[in-house]
């Protein structure tokens, strides 16, 4: 009897030091991690993080390399072209419009010489809108491509503005490109405001209510780079 | 506020956690004697440098956090013309999240220096349990574990030439966390964790 009852207090024991020990821990689960979520809280209130991609309402991916200006090339950086404060009609920064191209692709071919309408177009005295800068990222999809190639193209086609060089398709990969010619329309602050190749290509950023809105595709309702430009520039920044 | 002034504070935080661990820690624990009197023990002294340095290990984190956002945003929070640049890394889409689950690396350190932390109370709390070496070899090895990520993220600098300070001072807390939880498995294998109780009382 005497020997059950020892027992019986050490198991009494044992069980009050485990209910000891599971106490330091729940105590001490219960500091960490309010101190986590304070620290969560703290970054969530402060910041109003938005998703690096090329989704409209996305920030475009940076990148940087060599282009070629029409005597040499040179190194480029995308980040150079943006303005960061800008916000909705705040100023008219310029807007950018990205081209994804290959100097071997029959539709790049064909297109060429209207997108270099519009580089000129979008930056004269005449367009009533904030100037838009283009830039051709040249990229090695269909056949081998060179730099020389890619000189050649943008005389050909009397392209006035800066060919990037991607013929390793590094900057096509962050930008998801995955077909020429892609075109996108990035804000002054970097935001992508238009995708041509998103699921709706009639869709285009408002910069006011930050949320998508419909564009009109004045021929056939596909959504042109220059219908893009004149509706979004209009409205986010462009004298009404 | 300037960004070194605020990393400074970091800095301090785990400075004075690295303080108490080292021998001064007898002198400067008599802070806290009163208020926490396990603070008078070697293993005391050593738990709480441990926490202070996880702590400001977990702060200097949730920086980089914030930071990652804010450059998401469009702001530019740590830059120059220097070396000592973060917009260029923490700021840069391909290696500003971990490439297993995409999160920002801020987010992993304030996991990570939870985690360290938690063991470090706990330890604290129940010194004598027998999960306490369990917790000090976790702690050991989470440690250890964080050496390739540094590795890993320092290898990101050399790429792009640029030092991030933020990082690197999460990177200095997690060797120093490690240094800690070390000293603490030395000092659990002495006669010095409990000096009042024999190691063979305790076994």
């Amino acid at each position: 009897m005497h020997e059950n009852e020892l027992e019986k207090n050490g198991e009494d024991m044992k069980t009050m030091l485990e209910n000891q020990d599971a106490s330091a821990r729940t105590d001490a689960g219960i500091i960490v991690m309010s101190m986590f979520f304070a620290g969560i809280l703290v970054v969530a209130f402060t910041t109003n993080p938005i998703a690096s991609g090329t989704k409209i309402g996305e920030r475009a991916p940076i990148f940087s390399g060599e282009a070629y200006d029409g005597s040499s090339w040179k190194s480029f950086e995308f980040e150079d072209l943006l303005d960061t404060t800008w916000t909705y009609n705040s100023s008219d920064a310029p807007w950018i419009a990205v081209e994804f191209l290959d100097t071997d692709c029959g539709y790049c071919k064909q297109s060429a010489p209207d997108v270099g309408q519009w580089a000129e177009m979008y930056s004269t005295e005449q367009w009533i809108g904030p100037d838009v800068i283009f830039i051709a990222v040249a990229v090695e999809f269909v056949a081998e491509s060179s730099r020389a190639e890619i000189v050649e193209f943008r005389s050909q086609y009397n392209n006035n503005f800066l060919y990037v060089d991607d013929l390793d398709i590094g900057i096509a990969k962050d930008w998801d490109v995955a077909a020429t010619p892609s075109y996108f329309l990035v804000q002054p602050d970097g935001i992508v405001a238009w995708n041509s190749g998103q699921a709706t290509n009639s869709l285009g950023w408002d910069a006011k209510e930050e949320q998508s809105i419909s564009l009109n595709g004045l021929d056939d309702g596909y959504v042109q780079l220059n219908e893009a430009i004149e509706q979004l520039t209009l409205l986010n920044g462009g004298e009404e | 506020m300037n960004e070194y002034a605020i990393l400074s504070i970091h800095g301090a935080i785990v400075a004075f956690g690295v303080l108490l661990m080292t021998p001064l820690g007898t002198n400067i624990s008599q802070l806290f004697h009163e208020r926490y009197p396990s603070t008078k023990t070697r293993r005391g002294q050593l738990l709480a440098g441990l926490m202070f340095v996880c702590l400001g290990g977990f702060t200097v984190s949730a920086q980089t956090l914030w930071m990652h956002n804010k450059l998401s945003e469009g702001a530019s929070v740590c830059s120059g013309n220097t070396i000592l640049n973060c917009d260029g890394l923490i700021g840069n889409v391909a290696y500003n999240t971990d490439p297993l689950f995409g999160q920002p690396w801020g987010l992993i350190g304030m996991v990570a220096f939870t985690a360290l932390m938690w063991l470090a109370i706990t330890i604290g709390k129940e010194p004598m349990s027998p999960q306490t070496p369990l917790f000090i070899k976790a702690g050991l090895g989470a440690t250890i574990a964080g050496l390739p990520v540094i590795g890993l993220l320092v290898s990101y600098e050399i790429k792009e030439g640029l030092i991030c300070p933020f990082c690197t001072v999460a990177h200095i807390t997690n060797v120093i966390a490690l240094i800690g939880f070390f000293m603490l498995f030395k000092l659990y294998e002495s006669d010095g964790w409990s000096p009042e109780t024999k190691k063979t009382l305790r076994k």
